[in-house]
């Protein structure tokens, strides 16, 4: 149909409105009259992990963790968790059957670890300040930290720099020697940088350096090695140096395709210690958006690391003053698919479910020539967080 | 919560996006949607892309109906509507008065004579509409979504912001921007207004919480010649250019409606166009042909 006269559907200039209103609100626009005060300014969620591998168990109570920003100006992150660790952890490397193997002793542990923690950021402008602290406590295990963090937007906020500086203060124990109680220290230095470079990529790069020195050793691994000339065995504690030097270099890069609603996340760690360990981790996962309400973001990481210059799962002669079989500090190589999967509902809810496998063994080392007497791991696990913005 | 600005290149202007969000990614995440719908809508309707549904049905005038999808036949609709309320002053086929006007330093404005050849093409009352199609009746008419493509891409970016979660956001297309909620602390967002004679200079702050808003001037693309001045806004009906006003800023709740209001009150002319934007009810703020300034915008939004 052709449309007709213009003036005679011109009734009244004060239906002028309503009738644009009405022609405006048959479009798919509806973005009148947004919500009033419903700026999101909070969260609170609850998450739980459950890990299981050969022989350990581990499943959290679910974790209480909210955030709240007051005033514009003021926020305040706080998390609390209790975690049950049940399962064998002692474990005694031995060349008994001939070549080094790791095996796990009688002894059984169930463990309570109770954490908190909570940071509070001031914002001036571009720049922002925070403090923080947490504490961590188990039968075995205390540690206290605290760190004050600076934060500075430039260049229009494309550009976000931070620095911060940290002090953890623990002390280990031994639900088997009640007499232990050696301290550790550490001191943690971070600077990073976060630079938008386009509104569809950003890429964040973050270095820390921690000096530590105290008690390093695991009151839980022994080393036992048989010598063909001897008759008695010889059997080692754990004995690690008393200071760890650590840098880690964090560089992760997100990229969104709006034609295909995904982001694509990557992520480059670089560690290396004085204890010789060198270790890279590559991290990729696609987070693809179905629809309004989900979005499936599968991811595969790969990690690969170097042994300490101190491990050894045989006692070598004569007897070094630091040793180690513990296999983490091996040379080993890991990989693990995970798939996370999420829902966001109306009025801020959000369910969030995630599930992985991790296969850590020394063949996967960058090379295939990861240590020998390290035991292949193989563990599941699952997180679940439900939360809600307001 | 920060806020988070990301400008972009869209419909010949530089525009913005800006969203308070909790971190970073999801701010990126959240601008990033609203662009690409920009981006969408100005392939869809633009009049330099062969292959838009703008082209096709202007390629097709004199010959047969062209099919439309929804979007289109409601934007239709809509410029049914603004044609209907305008009694004929808003006319989406009045486009081709681009082929006898060069809004450029130095050019004369059209004489009758050549506007006589192009008014016979406009009359958006000629234009057939009937179950989905559309066709223009004569060969060399144009249909042109130029006076409502780019509010609508404003309210269409706001309503994905909205749904990507924002609560506090902020689209501006070329000065023409929708308001999603306060920003947090229950502040209003300042907008500037554009002086129309003084360049990069607000002719007022305007305190928005919601919204839209849009303005029509004499000052974006006009020539001069023999001391007057002829600028882009035109009449469907004279082929000429509008009188009255420098510039008229409307508040509307969508930005589709405060676009429209505000060019029809330009057409309309200053005294006319000042009784309307007072019968349509909605706060305005407008600058006369000789610099006088009309704000109405106080009593609803300064409160």
């Amino acid at each position: 149909m052709a449309a007709t006269d213009p003036g005679e559907d011109r009734t009244t200039r004060s239906g002028a409105l309503g009738a644009l209103m009405q022609a405006a609100l048959a479009l798919p626009i509806l973005a009148v009259a947004a919500r009033a005060g419903a700026a999101e300014v909070g969260e609170i969620g609850i998450t739980t992990l459950g890990y299981k591998e050969r022989g350990l168990m581990k499943v959290t109570e679910p974790v209480l963790w909210g955030r709240v920003q007051l005033a514009e100006v003021w926020e305040i992150e706080a998390s609390g968790a209790v975690d049950i660790v049940t399962g064998a952890s002692p474990e005694l490397v031995t060349n008994l059957s001939g070549k080094p193997v790791q095996s796990v002793t009688g002894a059984s542990i169930n463990d309570r670890r109770t954490t908190g923690d909570v940071k509070v950021t001031r914002r001036f402008g571009d720049y922002a300040l925070a403090a923080s602290t947490a504490r961590s406590n188990e039968e075995d295990y205390h540690s206290k930290s605290w760190a004050v963090e600076g934060r500075v937007d430039l260049n229009q906020r494309n550009t976000t720099l931070v620095a911060s500086y940290g002090e953890s203060h623990d002390h280990v124990g031994s639900s088997i020697d009640p007499t232990l109680n050696a301290p550790r220290d550490t001191r943690e230095y971070l600077f990073g940088v976060t630079q938008i470079l386009s509104p569809l990529d950003i890429v964040e790069s973050t270095l820390t350096y921690s000096r530590g020195h105290g008690d390093y050793n695991d009151p839980y691994k022994l080393t036992l090695t048989f010598y063909p000339d001897q008759v008695l065995p010889t059997l080692l504690p754990d004995t690690r140096p008393d200071h760890r030097d650590m840098l880690a270099w964090l560089t992760r890069y997100r990229r969104h395709f709006p034609a295909s609603d995904a982001t694509l996340q990557a992520e480059y760690r670089y560690f290396h210690d004085d204890w010789g360990i060198t270790a890279h981790t590559l991290e990729v996962g696609w987070e693809q958006r179905m629809g309004e309400h989900w979005a499936v973001r599968p991811g595969l990481r790969y990690y690969t690391q170097n042994a300490a210059d101190f491990y050894a799962p045989v006692i070598p002669r004569p007897t070094p003053s630091v040793l180690s079989s513990d296999q983490r500090l091996g040379a080993f190589g890991g990989l693990s698919p995970s798939l996370r999967v999420t829902w966001r509902g109306g009025d801020g809810w959000k369910v969030e479910g995630t599930a992985g496998y991790v296969q850590d063994s020394a063949s996967f080392r960058l090379g295939g020539n990861g240590s020998e007497a390290f035991a292949t791991l193989r563990a599941v696990y699952g997180i679940l967080t439900v939360s809600r913005a307001f | 919560m920060g806020l988070h600005r990301y400008a972009f290149h869209a419909m010949a202007a530089t525009n913005e996006v800006q969203v308070h969000a909790p971190d970073r990614p999801r701010a990126e995440a959240m601008a990033a949607r609203a662009i690409e719908e920009v981006r969408r809508i100005e392939a869809k309707y633009s009049r330099y892309r062969p292959d838009s549904i703008v082209s096709r049905i202007n390629a097709a005038a004199g010959a047969g109906p062209v099919a439309v999808d929804t979007e289109t036949a409601q934007l239709l609709d809509y410029a049914d509507a603004c044609w209907r309320q305008s009694g004929g002053l808003f006319d989406a086929t009045s486009g081709v008065l681009r082929r006898v006007w060069r809004f450029e330093a130095g050019r004369r404005p059209p004489t009758d004579a050549e506007l006589a050849t192009v008014l016979a093409l406009i009359g958006w009352d000629r234009v057939e509409r009937a179950n989905g199609t559309v066709r223009l009746p004569v060969a060399g008419m144009e249909l042109d979504f130029g006076g409502f493509g780019k509010e609508y891409a404003v309210d269409r970016a706001a309503l994905v912001l909205r749904e990507a979660g924002a609560t506090s956001a902020l689209v501006n297309l070329a000065g023409d921007l929708a308001i999603l909620g306060e920003q947090p602390g229950g502040e209003p967002w300042r907008v500037a207004v554009q002086h129309p004679r003084r360049e990069a200079t607000a002719l007022a702050t305007l305190p928005v919480a919601s919204g839209a808003i849009a303005t029509s001037g004499d000052y974006e693309r006009y020539l001069e010649a023999d001391g007057v001045r002829h600028c882009h806004v035109l009449d469907p009906r004279t082929g000429r250019s509008a009188r009255g006003f420098q510039s008229v800023t409307v508040h509307a709740p969508s930005c589709l409606v405060a676009g429209s209001a505000s060019t029809i009150a330009m057409l309309e002319g200053h005294e006319a166009g000042l009784a309307w934007l007072e019968a349509l009810g909605l706060p305005h703020l407008c600058v006369l042909s000789d610099g006088t300034l009309v704000d109405r915008f106080a009593p609803l939004s300064r409160g």
